[in-house]
């Protein structure tokens, strides 16, 4: 027993995800991640709220499935090499459809940036997201590829943000454009790598 | 012995167990924290989810019917001053508390129906109103009196909800809590 090797901080998975042992994950069943993402410390992801109303769509597939697979109630959907910085939470937003109260699945791209302290209930992300530290993303807001979030941005429910656009404010507001090539700045590879286990340091 | 731990670390349950008084119909998950002295009172219908914290240092709690406390928030923080009063937080029927608000204790009240949004914080002492709408990250002051149906934004902004749908979002607290029920395994016999 004492010769095992301590323990590490984090949990790394086959597919390179790297979960913090300190990160709440409630319902863990309706998780999905994509692979090669970081979930840190203090982090809440909320996948107990899986949707519960069958939507439309999936009934009309599920004639196709194999013997009637599950349905599928997965809360929170996460790409590739997404970053979950400290203390920020995901859940699923919630709203009444058809006169009962149901939640709704999160789905997030590749690439996306998430900052410490952050709350999201958006309905969607897309890839290449940034999005800065004491966020608030209301539920349902949709956000499109390559957009930037600043910090302490309080984005209201339903809004739909457009691709390119740099926001901030509170309500949140479309105040720039992403500048031509600069695209790479949204890639998180090498972020990935600087966190884990046996972490790399950053590139200078 | 399994290589891969929980992941989830176990609840700081800090402090002396509270007196509790909860109603049979109430949900409260497993891991919401309650600690302090004082009696906590939750009514019927009400939802307290996972990692909420309820602390009756500064006095007691009182949670009305239908109320939905989300995860990290925190009801009855003692606050700077460290007062204790017998009444610590109040929160009417109806009361949504959202991810990360925190609600000071010392005399604090706040109405029926009134929502305190993502990150907002409500000093000690302060008497909130009926249907009110504390928007993400609003900070009210200790002892500030805010009237009936008013909304505040976190840029200090303020406005009166003149939209009379007070019966629908009853309702719809309603159906949501209809929905956490089955949701969230409920585990009052914790606390008790």
């Amino acid at each position: 027993m004492s010769r095992r090797p301590p323990r590490g901080e984090y949990i790394e998975t086959d597919t390179g995800n790297k979960v913090a042992r300190k990160a709440t994950l409630v319902g863990t069943q309706n998780i999905m991640l994509g692979g090669k993402t970081v979930i840190q410390p203090e982090v809440m992801i909320r996948g107990d709220l899986a949707r519960s109303v069958p939507s439309s769509s999936s009934t009309a597939s599920s004639s196709g499935a194999a013997g009637g697979a599950p349905p599928n109630n997965t809360a929170v959907a996460i790409g590739r090499y997404c970053f979950l910085s400290r203390g920020c939470c995901l859940r699923p937003p919630g709203r009444l459809y058809k006169g009962a109260f149901t939640y709704m699945p999160l789905r997030m791209g590749d690439h996306v940036y998430i900052g410490p302290g952050t709350v999201v209930q958006a309905a969607s992300i897309g890839s290449h997201v940034h999005i800065g530290q004491r966020v608030v993303v209301g539920e349902f807001a949709i956000i499109k590829d390559y957009v930037r979030i600043l910090d302490e941005t309080v984005v209201p429910p339903n809004m739909v943000i457009p691709s390119f656009s740099i926001v901030a404010g509170q309500p949140a507001r479309v105040v720039g454009e992403v500048p031509e090539g600069g695209h790479e700045a949204f890639e998180l590879r090498e972020l990935y790598k600087t966190v884990g286990n046996n972490p790399q340091p950053a590139p200078s | 012995m399994s290589k891969r731990h929980s992941i989830v670390p176990p609840i700081s349950q800090a402090g002396p167990k509270p007196p509790v008084q909860f109603s049979s119909s109430i949900t409260i998950a497993d891991s919401a924290v309650l600690t302090g002295s004082n009696p906590i009172v939750i009514h019927s219908e009400s939802v307290v989810h996972p990692r909420a914290r309820l602390e009756s240092l500064g006095g007691r709690i009182t949670i009305g019917r239908r109320c939905v406390v989300h995860e990290r928030s925190t009801v009855g923080a003692v606050g700077t001053e460290g007062r204790v009063t017998e009444n610590g937080v109040t929160l009417g029927d109806y009361v949504t508390v959202e991810v990360a608000a925190s609600i000071e204790a010392g005399d604090t009240v706040i109405g029926d129906g009134t929502t305190v949004g993502v990150g907002a914080k409500v000093g000690r002492g302060a008497v909130v109103g009926k249907h009110c709408t504390l928007t993400p990250h609003t900070v009210v002051a200790a002892g500030e009196v805010i009237p009936d149906f008013t909304v505040i934004y976190s840029n200090g902004m303020r406005r009166m909800d003149k939209r009379g749908v007070v019966e629908l979002k009853n309702k719809g607290q309603a159906r949501q809590i209809e929905v956490l029920r089955r949701m969230i395994p409920s585990n009052p016999s914790k606390f008790q």
